[in-house]
């Protein structure tokens, strides 16, 4: 048995009949197929949330690891573990006992130390963009030297200083975005849909397995 | 009660047609009749970029973006992604470089891993395959990415594929792989980030290009074709928008008069 269920027939099946769940409801009035569909995502949301726990535990298990083994960086793994129970405890979802997202500790952490932190890797983006721009900025090519010119040309149309010495800087930073850039991006967002569709369909035909431990039989 | 949902019949039909196009096309290519489709510079090159990492001694990082498999935009990107894994996968074992895969979804993270074991078990080396290597990183986006950059400076990454949804931290990997000296193949969907993968990138893979990675990296002709049965609805999408605009702007006006 246990053998069947690891042939790659198995996920291949399951995955077209949840494809096929989720498609047909959507242009077909059946009312039962609605309903199975409808069960089908509230699983998808639990085995979502289970997923979510076994990442956790599998974080936990990664790092004592590290502990025990005194593996390279090992005090760091202390750190991950008790941050995770720091944040984990008074976050648990028993509100009787004061805990929850509405514990004063809990809001402390999650508004002093987690946002902060992640606002600080957000904003050192800035930095990457300089030290990346200023090699996409050099004029090796036509193409490339076309990027530079309508870097400025924006470069030029955001800055107060550059608006104010010559207005024009403005409609023509304008007619940039709205107009090639615009097009561009559109082109780019039509062929992906294509593409995804294609993917679908590969999928739905039991053609696509890269996902599904790409396609190999153990 | 109506049977088809109103509303919804055009776009069905619209479906139909690319899927029709989809299925001849793969059917055909079954008969021998594979349709000519350009060679993407960045898919070629996935091997070159674990070669150079063998030669050089370091690991190779190929990552399936930060999104996960369930939602309609974002989910096809993931499983693109994985599709090139599973053939980064395979390539690594056959020539012995170490694999890592970084991942931000916990979902998705039993998947990627079951597709390097299975690289792994289906070439006979089983035993080597390393689970601490297929990296639970963090749920959280920035956390994802801090450890992502700590990853590839600490284990000096000799090639980083990045193939899938990325959002803001795209230009934070692209450049912190860039400055490790890694030969960098990227690519999403996701248009807002395509410019800061492609000036950090030595190849990036634009939109589309990553739905038809996988097709080009199995070698399969029937997928391979299913890329120019995409181009049937791309040439229908082109014709509904001429015509539409050329509706809206005169035959529309003409009616209001």
């Amino acid at each position: 048995m246990a053998e069947i269920l690891r042939r790659i027939e198995v996920p291949i099946g399951i995955t077209i009949i949840c494809t096929l769940l989720q498609i047909l409801p959507y242009y077909f009035n059946i009312p039962p197929l609605l309903a199975v569909s409808d069960l089908f995502r509230r699983w998808m949301l639990l085995v979502a949330r289970w997923a979510t726990f076994v990442g956790a535990v599998t974080l936990m298990i990664v790092h004592s690891k590290n502990i025990q083994q005194q593996k390279k960086g090992w005090p760091l793994s202390i750190i991950v573990i008790g941050s995770i129970f720091l944040l984990m405890l008074p976050g648990l979802p028993l509100p009787e006992m004061g805990l929850g997202t509405k514990n004063a500790f809990f809001d402390y952490l999650f508004t002093y130390v987690y946002s902060p932190l992640g606002s600080t890797m957000y904003s050192i983006i800035a930095f990457f963009i300089t030290s990346a721009a200023y090699r996409a900025f050099r004029a090796r090519s036509v193409e490339a030297f076309l990027v530079l010119f309508a870097g400025i040309l924006m470069i030029a149309k955001n800055a107060p200083i550059m608006t104010f010495l010559w207005p024009p800087f403005v409609p023509i930073g304008n007619w940039i975005y709205d107009v090639p850039n615009m097009a561009t991006m559109r082109a780019v967002i039509i062929g992906a849909a294509f593409g995804a569709i294609a993917l679908a369909v590969r999928t739905l035909m039991g053609s696509e397995r890269g996902y599904l431990r790409g396609g190999r039989e153990e | 009660m109506e049977f088809l949902i109103s509303g919804r019949i055009f776009g069905l039909i619209c479906l139909l047609i690319i899927m029709l196009s989809v299925v001849y096309y793969m059917q055909r290519a079954k008969g021998g009749k594979v349709p000519k489709i350009r060679r993407v510079p960045g898919i070629d090159a996935i091997d070159e970029a674990i070669g150079r990492a063998v030669e050089t001694g370091r690991p190779v990082f190929c990552s399936h973006g930060i999104g996960d498999m369930r939602d309609a935009t974002y989910g096809p990107q993931t499983i693109a992604g994985l599709g090139v894994l599973s053939h980064v996968a395979a390539k690594c074992v056959e020539i012995g470089a170490r694999l890592i895969v970084p991942c931000r979804n916990p979902e998705v993270w039993p998947v990627a891993s079951d597709i390097v074991e299975t690289a792994y078990k289906a070439a006979g080396k089983g035993n080597e395959f390393t689970i601490d290597d297929i990296k639970f990183l963090s749920p959280d986006q920035f956390g994802y990415s801090s450890n992502y950059l700590g990853l590839m400076v600490r284990e000096n990454a000799g090639a980083n594929i990045m193939i899938g949804a990325y959002w803001a931290e795209s230009m934070q990997l692209a450049e912190t792989g860039c400055r490790v000296g890694a030969m960098q193949i990227s690519g999403t969907a996701n248009q807002l980030q395509l410019p800061f993968f492609i000036v950090a990138t030595d190849y990036c893979l634009i939109g589309e290009e990553i739905f038809a990675a996988s097709a080009f990296l199995t070698g399969d002709l029937s997928q391979i074709s299913s890329i120019a049965g995409q181009d049937v609805g791309r040439i229908l999408g082109v014709l509904l928008m001429v015509v539409g605009a050329f509706l809206s702007t005169y035959v529309l006006q003409l009616l209001k008069w």
